[in-house]
């Protein structure tokens, strides 16, 4: 069966009322998280985690799930455009020339581009994984212990390297939460590790308690440090449709924007943010006029919009074909199938085309609905960011609350939340970046397993990591990207002393 | 700042330390047959080292004294979570509807400090949207005490 055939079939099951439904619920919900500033994607979906379990079917949850994700990529820029502050990071960039757009009476050619821009995209991004998932999945099948070894391991060194500004800090977070993922009882022995005799550490920390806690309680602590005064620019939004002069401008940076979102978006680790600030990069090096970027200048928008998007959308790839998520968000979505007892990997297409397909049909959907929710009902999210922060943070306790609690029905997981909610203020006061904490912690029982099976096979021969040339490429680039930076950094050295003494 | 880092990758180092003994405990086995400490193990040692590494990479002193963490900054944090600490007591004790008012009123009156006319009407319609949501529309099992 060719994959528009199977595409087709995906068609016939997002277009079901239910999937339907809980498709623009999640667009609905993606968007209003995007644009209310303090509550992200990854934190969001961890709130609707728990009801997963209420929906049923897997392919309605990641529908839903999904949904929210992209969405929160539209309603981003709403915020960085009216607010000159980022309703989600992926959207940081979009102030420096969409703020500055707003305060000359343009904001809603900003926002129309934006909008624009990122249906474009995120239609690309959508067209890529609908092709390039199904083959590089086959080539999945391949992988043996080794390979999934050393793929996780480049792929936490990867979310370790692009996560912020210091290597070291997102390795050490990449080895916290391997460390914290082996809590609990193990696998194949069932001894019992790091549970210090309770039985409330024997099933294992959770990944929701975690991720509530580190994304969604430590966010509102590190929120509360400042109080959070939100100021509008209360000019009228008119005209969301960009003039022809505005569409000759910004065509190319869409395109490039597209482009640019869909490769980093497929690197694990990789993901909307970087897509963004590596977009605004290419377009002021494209640019003729690169001075003027930052006082106003269209294309900032377009690029960095459009790149997010298609960065959404690549970002699946990894996670459904080979079972590595890339991004915070994205292992949420990975833990939601789990959840409904789905594994992602290059076996998903093969034992759950439904899912697959459904979900992908979906996204296109999906953009549609976000496309028609951001241009005309512009004023009407520009409404929701009037709601106080006094009001918005007690509820996000709540439903953080509830959601724990709803696990377990144990009043203890709220405690444990509370508690990795104080972690992870901490570690932000600290600027460590927690993307890459979580990530490890869900791949920790992969790599953990990998390993084993890879040593048992091999007789406790670490060569086979080596002599199998998947492997041996994969963990070649780790070894380049743990080399490079010391290199370089004495390269710029000597060249500073070279040209100093000249 | 610095001074910061460099405890915090004293803290990881005590954290490794202690995870790699407690791992030769759960029992390492060997290459050929890991045993359930084998992974933590290494985990643990690969955290010491890079802890070290971060340790040596802030040696140096600030250049000004700028604590990440200002006593000032603390205190709506530190509330919300004796807020949240509390709520997570009364939760089996009072029930979820009654302990979401408090948690409602405790935090408008305690961490934003509003005025007591808005703490009630807030907290009043804040735990019935709250309730009808979580309890009568997605029937999620909520916690039951003294009262609701």
């Amino acid at each position: 069966m060719t994959e528009i055939q199977s595409l087709m079939q995906g068609f016939a099951l997002a277009v079901t009322p239910e999937n339907l439904m809980f498709g623009f619920l999640g667009a609905v919900l993606g968007t209003a998280v995007g644009v209310l500033p303090g509550l992200g994607p990854a934190a969001t979906i961890s709130l609707l985690l728990p009801l997963s379990y209420a929906l049923g079917s897997p392919l309605t949850s990641i529908i839903m799930m999904a949904g929210i994700y992209y969405g929160a990529m539209y309603g981003g820029s709403t915020t960085s455009i009216l607010l000159n502050m980022p309703g989600e990071a992926a959207s940081v960039v979009t102030c420096i020339d969409g703020y500055q757009m707003a305060k000359k009476g343009r904001a809603g050619a900003a926002l129309g581009m934006a909008a624009v821009g990122s249906f474009f995209a995120g239609t690309v991004g959508i067209i890529g994984l609908s092709f390039i998932a199904p083959p590089l999945a086959r080539f999945a099948l391949n992988f043996g212990p080794a390979e999934y070894f050393s793929l996780t391991v480049l792929g936490l060194m990867l979310a370790a390297y692009l996560s912020g500004r210091s290597i070291i800090k997102g390795v050490l977070m990449v080895v916290f939460g391997l460390l914290l993922a082996t809590v609990g009882l193990d696998p194949i022995s069932g001894k019992e590790r790091y549970t210090f005799g309770t039985m409330i550490l024997m099933d294992g920390l959770d990944f929701l308690t975690l991720a509530m806690g580190v994304f969604g309680i430590g966010e509102i602590f590190l929120n509360l440090e400042e109080k959070i005064k939100n100021e509008l620019v209360t000019t009228k939004i008119t005209n969301l449709w960009p003039t022809l002069a505005d569409w000759a401008r910004s065509k190319w940076a869409v395109l490039r924007g597209s482009l640019v979102g869909f490769f980093v978006g497929l690197l694990p680790g990789g993901g909307a943010v970087i897509a963004s600030l590596v977009a605004y990069a290419v377009e002021k090096k494209a640019s003729s006029e690169p001075e003027n970027f930052g006082q106003g200048v269209i294309e900032g928008v377009a690029g960095p919009e459009s790149a997010n998007n298609a960065a959404a959308s690549a970002s699946f790839i990894p996670m459904l074909t080979l079972g590595i998520p890339g991004n915070p968000a994205i292992a949420m979505i990975y833990a939601a199938l789990l959840i409904q007892g789905v594994q992602p990997g290059p076996f998903l297409i093969q034992d759950h085309p439904d899912v697959f397909w459904g979900v992908i049909a979906s996204m296109y959907i999906g953009n549609v609905i976000l496309l028609v929710l951001n241009l005309p009902m512009v004023g009407l999210w520009v409404q929701m960011l009037r709601i106080p922060y006094a009001i918005l943070a007690p509820t996000v306790v709540l439903i953080c609350s509830v959601g724990v609690y709803s696990i377990k029905n144990n009043v203890t997981d709220v405690a444990m939340m509370l508690i990795f909610g104080v972690m992870g203020y901490i570690l932000r006061k600290l600027d460590f970046e927690l993307g890459p904490l979580l990530l490890a912690f869900v791949l920790g029982g992969i790599l953990e397993k990998s390993l084993s099976q890879a040593l048992l096979i091999s007789n406790g021969d670490f060569s086979v990591f080596l002599t199998r040339p998947i492997s041996a490429t994969l963990l070649g680039v780790v070894a380049l990207m743990i080399m490079l930076p010391p290199i370089v950094s004495l390269m710029r050295r000597r060249l500073g002393k070279k040209s100093a003494a000249g | 700042m610095k001074k910061w880092q460099r405890r915090a990758a004293l803290a990881f180092f005590v954290i490794a330390a202690g995870a790699a003994a407690k791992a030769v405990d759960i029992g390492f086995g060997s290459f050929d047959a890991p045993g359930p400490g084998f992974f933590p193990f290494w985990l643990a040692v690969l955290l010491a080292v890079v802890a070290v590494v971060y340790y040596a990479s802030n040696r140096e002193a600030d250049a000004a004294a700028q604590p990440p963490m200002a006593a000032g900054r603390f205190r709506r944090p530190a509330i919300a979570a004796v807020i949240i600490l509390l709520y997570t007591q009364a939760l089996d004790f009072l029930g979820f509807a009654t302990a979401t008012f408090f948690l409602f009123g405790a935090w408008l009156r305690g961490v934003e400090q509003e005025r007591w006319p808005k703490v009630g009407l807030v907290a009043v319609i804040g735990t019935v949207a709250v309730y009808v949501v979580f309890a009568v529309l997605l029937h999620l099992s909520l916690p039951r005490g003294l009262l609701i």
